[in-house]
């Protein structure tokens, strides 16, 4: 929740705001754990001799997590600095063609 | 740092000037079905935030990481790759962006 840019609004607007971001903020991480568990299930499990994961089946599942949280996690940074020098153009004035 | 992935990301969600602010009329001098309006559009925006940067992760992770999973972390071609893929995506949506623009009004910002 960043109060920069909910600082000047009335505060029924502030509480309402907050309230949308954080729906938006728990339907996403659900999804991405829906997500998550797909693309890893997809990648680390190939065969059906039991009914129960193999070892390495489920260390391939933890370094399938442990992998795109971190690649997520980089994305994110990259995204939030691509983002602000976008504003920066706009602030600046000189409107960047996008 | 690491942020926490995905609620810090969406914090710079709104961080560029959002839509309260470029609307011409000021929130307070607004009418119930003026601000209800400004309020869809600001789901709309957040959504659109949202998918795009899902979708970022998701296309740089195809393009980008080894499916063998030697390791948990990344390694430096790894994360060379990954900060290339999001520069050219963010530089694709720029150019998407103009295209949809000269086709036709209603385009993401």
């Amino acid at each position: 929740m960043d109060p920069a840019q909910l600082q000047g609004l009335p505060e029924a607007d502030q509480t309402r705001m907050l309230g949308m971001i954080e729906a938006m903020q728990a339907r996403d991480s659900l999804r991405m754990y829906n997500s998550l568990v797909e693309k890893c299930f997809d990648t680390c499990v190939q065969s059906f001799r039991r009914k129960t994961l193999e070892k390495d089946e489920e260390k391939c599942i933890s370094k399938c997590c442990e992998k795109f949280l971190k690649h997520s996690s980089r994305v994110s940074i990259r995204f939030a600095e691509l983002n602000q020098q976008q504003v920066m153009e706009q602030v600046g004035g000189a409107a960047p063609p996008s | 740092e690491q942020p926490n992935t995905r609620a810090e990301h969406l914090n710079h969600v709104h961080r560029r000037r959002s839509i309260m602010s470029q609307q011409g009329v000021e929130i307070s001098k607004m009418t119930p079905e003026q601000k209800e309006l400004m309020y869809t559009a600001a789901a709309t925006e957040m959504d659109y935030r949202v998918d795009l940067f899902n979708k970022m992760v998701t296309g740089c992770y195809e393009k980008c990481i080894d499916k063998k999973f030697k390791d948990g972390d990344l390694n430096v071609g790894e994360n060379s790759c990954v900060d290339r893929c999001t520069a050219k995506y963010w530089q694709a949506v720029g150019i998407v962006g103009q295209m949809l623009g000269a086709a036709g009004p209603e385009q993401p910002k």
